[in-house]
């Protein structure tokens, strides 16, 4: 922007360019700030911790990773996580697809209400099925399970889900459609072998953002997870820095572990997201 | 969007085979919208008019508008309510300008964007409770930035406990949340900048307008759609707050940083009245589908959005 002005006249230029270097490199700085302390508090000891927050660890020690896995089942939580945020997006992928793909291309009258169904759902505040989602669970023995807390998940990133794919699907053209059906193609074919990998561009900014929620989602699996064994990461990294108040190093420990995993999806996945996000994939 | 003409050349004849492989393809979606969302919708509404200890087994007690009554003359709702507020006030205030500035820098043509863009967006990958767990160790009174600092300049004494101290922890709470949703935003702000065609810029440059005229009358007014956005997501999204707030305060001291969701919360699974809680869930839904029917029409009026 500031390039092509520059042509004309240097001076204003170069100082509004200086301003967005320096603005650019202190949000750059205060974002990774608390990452790289907690990465550097993760291999100290608790006293050095307490000493100085900010200085490299004198020796750099893997024993806080141990403990933590060792008191906290860090990675067993993670692996629950994972597996949770896993399902949910590809159990929403097809299921909001299926219904996506009905609600885009036929044309019976009672789509219209099931439309304003989902609509509905995007409106209705998570939280408030907070205690009859509890008490459901406790009826049908579904506490600790993980099974019930993906169908959870799945329900609550359903209508945005369905919301957006019926957007995606309505902007591919009919006429592919209509070969497809002269080839022999029947709504599932076409659905998963046609309009799929037209849409697996957008399709993966969404899925990835279902994954971050269900991978750090806290309220339901502090609701329905008691045993610790199967809690998700965000409920056990609460419970361990307020069971082991002094024992702060390990905290640092299990928090890193806990974002290794986004990390790295961030690291293969960013263009993609960021593609996504700037071709509008957001609609609120 | 549903039933648009291009659907009546594929619908020849009405065929039940057709109706039911439909209905078949609807059937999961429903479904788990209905025993997940409907189900606990009517259940909530129904249980906000009782009381109840939410042991299994334990008569709900029908008790009317008691639990409402209750809730309204309650200091704490409305302290919760006004916490709310807050998150909004901090998204328009400080969310809002951050975001779209860090969405002209990464458009702008400095060296780095794709690393600035990347470096930004982190945060929300991070997971909101490793995010709202880095920021608790960082303002930690005891071993915390503040106390090494105070440790380095030798001074003692003890730290201000940020996150113990009233109406304070909301609004760091909220500036937590805007440092990790601004990449977020910024990108929902870039995808209305890189929709502005090139010659319009070039235009509004040959007229003369410097860079703060052209953002002021060229830009912003072009991004109108993201700010929509922007305002929506704010809006609809401040009584939803729940997981920052929790893992950074739990609500308190005393439930004075709650959010309406906590409280909810805090009522069934701390205090066991599961009838308030329920009826929390109330003013929660009517609240949200109000906020979210009111935004979309006050920003949408213009059926033209091609968001």
């Amino acid at each position: 922007m500031s390039d092509t002005i520059s042509r004309k006249s240097k001076k204003p230029v170069k100082v509004s360019t200086i301003f967005l270097y320096i603005f650019a490199i202190m949000w750059a700085v205060l974002t990774l700030f608390p990452v790289f302390v907690t990465v550097l508090a993760s291999f100290k000891s608790n006293s050095e911790i307490y000493l100085n927050l900010l200085s490299l660890p004198q020796k750099w020690l893997f024993s806080n990773y141990v403990s933590a896995n060792k008191t906290a089942n860090a990675l067993r939580t993670v692996g629950n996580s994972l597996t949770v945020a896993f399902c949910t997006t590809v159990a929403n992928t097809l299921v909001g697809m299926m219904a996506g793909y009905i609600l885009s291309r036929k044309s019976y009258g009672f789509l219209k209400y099931v439309y304003l169904f989902f609509m509905i759902g995007v409106m209705v505040p998570v939280h408030c099925t907070l205690v009859p989602i509890n008490n459901i669970a406790t009826a049908l023995s579904a506490k600790n399970n993980l099974f019930f807390l993906i169908l959870v998940y799945v329900a609550f990133n359903m209508s945005q889900a369905i919301f957006l794919y019926v957007g995606f699907l309505d902007s591919i053209g009919r006429d592919i459609d209509e070969a497809a059906i002269i080839d022999g193609c029947n709504d599932w074919s076409l659905l998963w072998r046609i309009l799929f990998p037209i849409c697996k561009p957008i399709l993966a900014t969404e899925a990835i953002f279902i994954f971050i929620a269900g991978y750090s989602e806290l309220v339901f699996s502090m609701i329905l997870m008691t045993d610790e064994r199967r809690f998700t990461v965000s409920r056990a990294m609460l419970n361990f820095s307020s069971v082991h108040t002094q024992d702060i190093a390990p905290q640092f420990a299990f928090v890193v572990l806990s974002f290794i995993p986004m990390v790295i999806i961030y690291i293969v996945f960013h263009s993609q997201i960021e593609k996504g996000m700037l071709s509008g994939a957001i609609k609120g | 969007m549903v039933g648009s003409k291009a659907n009546k050349k594929i619908k020849r004849k009405w065929k039940p085979k057709d109706l039911l492989i439909s209905l078949l393809f609807l059937a999961p979606a429903v479904s788990i919208c209905i025993v997940f969302i409907i189900y606990p919708v009517i259940d909530t509404v129904t249980l906000s008019f009782k009381k109840w200890n939410g042991m299994y087994g334990v008569d709900k007690i029908f008790v009317g508008v008691e639990n409402y009554v209750k809730i309204f003359s309650d200091r704490l709702f409305w302290n919760a309510m006004l916490n709310s507020v807050y998150f909004m006030i901090g998204g328009f205030v400080v969310l809002m300008p951050l975001a779209f500035g860090l969405a002209l820098l990464i458009t702008s043509k400095i060296k780095g964007t794709g690393f600035f863009k990347t470096c930004y967006f982190l945060p929300v990958m991070l997971g909101t409770t490793a995010v709202a767990m880095m920021w608790t160790f960082i303002l930690n009174p005891n071993y915390g930035i503040a106390h090494t600092v105070q440790n380095l300049l030798g001074g003692s004494g003890k730290v201000l406990d940020v996150l113990n101290t009233k109406t304070l922890n909301v609004w760091v709470v909220v500036l937590v949340n805007e440092w990790m949703y601004a990449g977020y935003n910024m990108l929902i702000f870039a995808a209305g900048l890189v929709a502005i065609p090139d010659d319009i810029n070039e235009a509004a440059e040959l007229d003369g307008a410097t860079g703060w005229q052209r953002i002021r009358y060229v830009t912003i007014p072009l991004t109108k759609n993201s700010f929509k956005i922007f305002s929506i997501l704010c809006i609809t999204g401040c009584i939803k707050v729940f997981d920052i707030i929790w893992a950074m305060t739990r609500g308190g001291p005393n439930d004075v940083s709650s959010t309406p969701s906590i409280m909810l919360y805090s009522q069934a699974f701390s205090y066991k009245l599961f009838g308030r809680s329920s009826a929390y869930g109330v003013i929660l839904l009517v609240l949200g589908v109000t906020l979210s029917v009111l935004t979309n029409h006050l920003f949408r009026e213009d059926k033209s959005v091609s968001f």
